[in-house]
């Protein structure tokens, strides 16, 4: 999840009004934040992903002070017509066809504001842009360059400006080879025949989206008027993360200028900071949350998280809700926030008046009568992962790899697959447990997962038991007697027991269960070789069948 | 007086007889018994004050291998001297060597204790001698224990235990260490014998026949030393984690849940976008999930479920929302994965019972791409309860969960507002830990949003939570690795209490 650092003295700045650390640590989480840290004079937050806004010292301000009521309502943020036009080349349609434009006028720009806006653009490009993929930002120095500005394309080997962090001019091809900015984003752009620019009048690169700015339009703390870019392939991506942006850095006391974007075919006037109308019917928001509130106090909450709402009609509102707030899809979203301007502090809890009896599922019942077997046998039970590695599961145990569920991406070489059957589990086991002492008598009671093409997922789990005894004098009588005990008492009739090879188990000393005409387990005297595969010195003899078949 | 055994009985009547102080080997030999029974006898009568144990440490000298053939053929550095008087008192080494037809193992040592010894001058490679010196100490222990075999070293004089010491260190002997026991007669105990004493017959197992024959009656059973420690058995039983299971299970059941249980192996349609999960969402990566290449395609649900779910996407479809506003695509969907949590299965479920009301739970296995470490596993428990009826509550969410911590034995828990793409409202809850004195993050929870309920037709609030069954394992277990819950160490299962508290 994001995270940010509210220094307090700038939080308090932004609040307009001094307040502890303790104080902030208090009410943050209330938001919906989760504390991660909390220092002499700061606070560090967690913000969920759909909360970009709190992303900047400005967004989080604007609803903690809502929370506490000391401002409520819709922050209004007024544009100031502009006279700087963006003009569209039609070449950028085939590689990231849409750009929209900001100006910020008479902003002071400190160090840490600086740090912040990076800071800021890094979590739109992860939370909004996907890592740049649907939008990405660029902050300019407007007085560097001049306008009007051309958002076109540039060929990859003639094409050159001086990248930030660099000095000389580099061809668009080098800097996707050798920028550090290129070589992690060159799959955006480099199967483009040509890459997108932001030009001025003069023809010089303001940027390269989604790649890096110029060296030409660098922000520093001298910069006093700021043009914002920001290109993507997704018209909302780039118009949720221009709203978001631009009222943050409204909030740090930039006024706002309109940029006009020109398009072969349409213009459009950025950015649009008008609120959004959303209806919401009260009863609803009453009966999800278990309230009875008055329509007044259904409308205090909203204007605790920053929105207005205005009558319509009977149990009717029209909410209205400001540019930054993307994460409002729907009017369940409107819900929530007159639960948080209300106070999930303030939420009672009551019971359901569901009436039901519970019950456990068969299968679960099914493993707990075995547990209750086994225990009486003697056998102490083991839990392990269904995640496992050929080595273990085949190779250790005499086995040929069949078809057995395979992970594309395994996090390591020890967990690859997912396992067919228990046994190889359990021989780990003793393998670990060798300094215990013997006799040692384990058993599991778990799932397997098995490829059939019938199934939906092409795969179904099936739950098996399977023992093993290690002492130096473990036999197939023992472990036959077990089986047959665990049978017996699972209540199953009409099962055999035969003959039969299986390469983990001795020849002439392992035999199939079989029942209903199918074969439903094995038992056996572990192979000599298998105990040596696992560095084992005492005989060791095992069952293992399958519970699903076997009922 | 107490009674006496057969063995202490019969332990007593040799001992007198053979003069009243006697080694416990002449006892053995003489009585016929055990070692152990005789030594087992001669305690108790020890106790009884009826003899006394005497113990001697005792070391006997034996020759090893090497040290029998220096015996035989006198020490190298003996034989090369030999050889240098015969050549004259002067030769070279290689000569003298020759000459005593030495082996070239012996070679070294041989000239390293003639240097040590003091037998030789040595000036370039060219030996010196006066004439041949006397028998050492050492010599004379190897020539004795070459004669009269092993020799307790307690009778040697100071200068032959030095030279035991010397040869020890050349590995020419062998020491052993043994306690020899000597056993005699007190005066109460010869008083005993002389006063003729008649022995108890004991049985120490009862057995079928004596019962049945009444016989018990007249035999003794022997007294057992109850303090004594017995062997240690452990007893079958369930793993630890297992018995959380079920008591979270429990809980569950108690409260009027059904459980339910689904596949591991799901498709992305289940596991993500029935939940609203848009289809560029992080959460989808590689880096999060585990797509399988075996199989590697599912199957997708009812026509009329997709269409629903990809136009809810798309553009909202009739759920009153704004959709996600991307183009939905059959093929991701189809993806074969390990769920990353339970809830897969229970929309499943729900899409299939769509009748109020639902109350389900399950306490099942979940996977994530987490690269294993003390606080993160990549397969693990999920706890997942759910309530689907007419006109339920976040409040009775909140309630519910309550109740359910409570049984759990966590009584402070709080609420508070969160975020989870398939839930609106939601929020989370946190426990406070009385003996950690620090608050848990337990689940999160909330009430299904339209845009997942409404393409399966399903038409009442689902009140739904969910959370890791581990940190409240580590908690109730009191283990701090998180590896450790799976490793199945026998030890730590065989000693953890079936009971806690």
């Amino acid at each position: 999840m994001p995270a940010i650092t509210l220094n307090r003295d700038r939080f308090c700045s932004f609040i307009g009004r001094s307040m502890t650390v303790e104080e902030m640590a208090k009410w943050l989480p209330w938001l919906g934040c989760s504390l991660e840290e909390t220092g002499p004079d700061y606070v560090k937050i967690e913000f969920n992903p759909n909360r970009l806004d709190f992303s900047s010292y400005a967004g989080v301000a604007r609803a903690f002070c809502g929370l506490l009521e000391w401002k409520t309502g819709l922050p209004k943020y007024d544009v100031r017509k502009g006279k700087i036009t963006v003009n569209v080349d039609s070449t950028v349609s085939a590689v990231r066809p849409y750009i929209l434009g900001a100006v910020v006028q008479n902003i002071e720009v400190d160090e840490d504001s600086i740090a912040e806006l990076m800071e800021m653009q890094e979590d739109l490009h992860w939370g909004i842009g996907r890592d740049r993929r649907k939008a990405s930002i660029g902050v300019h120095n407007l007085d560097a360059v001049e306008p009007p500005f051309t958002y076109t394309t540039g060929d990859p080997d003639t094409s050159k400006f001086v990248p930030l962090e660099k000095t000389t001019n580099m061809t668009l091809k080098e800097i996707l080879k050798s920028h550090e900015k290129g070589t992690a984003y060159r799959h955006l752009v480099d199967w483009a025949p040509r890459y997108p620019l932001l030009i001025d009048k003069k023809g010089r690169v303001l940027s390269m989206p989604p790649i890096i700015n110029g060296e030409l339009t660098r922000v520093d703390s001298s910069t006093r008027n700021l043009l914002i870019d920001i290109t993507g392939p997704d018209l909302n991506a780039v118009t949720d993360s221009m709203n978001v942006l631009v009222t943050a850095l409204a909030d740090m006391g930039g006024s706002i200028e309109s940029v006009q974007i020109k398009y072969p075919n349409r213009t459009i006037v950025s950015p649009d900071l008008k609120p959004q109308q959303m209806k919401l019917r009260t009863s609803n928001a009453n009966k999800l949350l278990g309230l009875e509130l008055s329509e007044t106090q259904t409308m205090q909450s909203l204007r605790k998280c920053r929105l207005d709402a205005k009558r319509l009609g009977k149990e009717l509102l029209e909410v209205s809700i400001p540019p930054y707030r993307i994460d409002i899809l729907h009017e369940v979203d409107l819900v929530e926030e007159i639960a948080i301007g209300y106070g999930y502090f303030n939420l009672k809890p009551t019971e359901p008046a569901t009436v039901t009896t519970g019950r456990q599922h068969e299968t679960e019942e099914t493993a707990n009568h075995v547990r209750q077997i086994m225990i009486g046998l003697g056998f102490i039970e083991v839990m392990n992962y269904i995640l496992t590695n050929e080595v273990n599961q085949y190779e250790k145990m005499r086995k040929d790899s069949g078809k057995e569920v395979t992970l594309a991406n395994p996090v390591s070489a020890e967990f690859s697959i997912a396992r067919d059957d228990l046994l190889p589990s359990l021989m780990k086991n003793l393998a670990d447990n060798r300094h215990e002492s013997y006799p040692q008598r384990i058993f599991e009671v778990s799932d397997v997962i098995k490829i059939t093409e019938k199934a939906e997922t092409r795969s179904e789990r099936k739950l098996h038991v399977a023992a093993v005894s290690a002492h130096p004098s473990a036999n197939f009588t023992e472990i036959k007697s077990c089986t047959e005990a665990l049978l017996v008492n699972l209540g199953l009739t009409g099962w055999k027991i035969k003959e039969a090879r299986h390469s983990s188990f001795l020849e002439g000393r392992s035999a199939a269960i079989h029942a209903k005409r199918r074969k439903i387990g094995i038992l056996g005297e572990i192979h000599p070789e298998v105990l040596n595969n696992f560095e084992l010195e005492n005989p060791a003899s095992a069952f293992e069948i399958n519970l699903k078949e076997a009922r | 007086m107490s009674e006496l055994r057969k063995n202490e009985h019969k332990t007593l009547l040799i001992l007198e007889k053979l003069g009243g102080r006697n080694p416990v080997a002449k006892i053995v030999e003489a009585s016929g018994l055990a070692h152990a029974a005789v030594m087992r006898a001669a305690l108790t009568l020890s106790e009884k004050k009826l003899l006394q144990i005497h113990e001697q440490k005792r070391t006997t000298i034996t020759l090893s291998e090497e040290g029998t053939q220096h015996a035989e053929k006198g020490l190298p550095e003996r034989r090369l001297i030999r050889a240098l008087v015969k050549l004259g008192s002067e030769a070279t080494v290689e000569e003298t060597v020759k000459e005593a037809a030495l082996e070239r193992d012996f070679t070294t040592i041989a000239l390293g204790w003639l240097h040590n010894k003091n037998w030789v001058t040595m000036k370039a490679n060219v030996l010196k001698t006066s004439k041949e010196p006397p028998m050492g100490f050492d010599e004379k222990l190897l020539n004795a224990l070459y004669k009269k075999g092993p020799i307790l070293i307690e009778g040697l004089s100071r200068e032959l235990k030095d030279a035991a010491t010397v040869l020890k260190k050349r590995q020419l002997i062998r020491m052993d260490d043994r306690t020899l026991r000597r056993l005699e007669l007190t005066d109460a105990g010869l008083e005993i014998v002389k006063r003729g004493i008649k022995p108890v017959e004991e049985i120490s197992q009862l057995t079928p026949t004596l019962i049945l024959s009444k016989k018990w009656q007249k035999v003794k059973l022997r007294k057992f030393d109850v303090t004594a420690p017995g062997p240690v058995v452990y007893p079958g039983k369930i793993h630890p984690v297992q018995e959380i299971i079920q008591m979270v299970r429990e809980a569950f059941l108690e409260m009027g849940f059904t459980e339910i249980r689904g596949s591991i192996v799901q498709t992305a349609f289940w596991n993500f976008d029935a939940l609203f999960q848009p289809q560029d969402h992080p959460a989808r990566e590689m880096m999060d999930t585990f797509y399988l290449t075996q199989p590697k395609e599912g199957r997708l649900p009812r026509e009329k479920f997709v269409e629903a779910v990809a136009k809810t996407h798309e553009n909202g479809w009739t759920t009153g929302s704004r959709g996600w506003q991307y183009k939905w695509s059959p093929k991701e969907a189809k993806k074969l994965i390990l769920r990353t949590h339970t809830t897969a299965v229970t929309i499943h479920h729900l899409a299939e019972h769509r009748e109020p009301p639902v109350k389900v739970f399950s306490v099942d296995r979940i996977y994530r791409n987490e690269k294993l470490d003390y606080s993160h596993l990549a397969e693990f428990y999920q706890i997942e309860g759910i309530v689907m009826d007419k006109n339920v509550t976040l409040r009775d969410l909140i309630g519910t969960l309550r109740q359910f911590y409570l049984k759990l034995g966590l009584e402070r828990v709080e609420f508070w507002p969160s975020y989870f793409p398939y839930t609106e409202p939601s929020a989370q809850a946190t426990a406070y830990v009385p003996e950690l004195k620090t608050w848990i993050e337990l689940c999160g929870m909330g009430i299904f949003r339209p845009e997942v309920v409404k393409p399966f037709g399903i038409k009442h609030p689902v009140l739904a939570w969910g959370g890791g069954l581990e940190r409240l394992i580590m908690l109730k277990l009191g283990v701090d690795d998180i590896r450790f819950l799976y490793k199945n160490d026998l030890g730590w299962i065989r000693r953890s209490p079936v009971c806690r508290q």
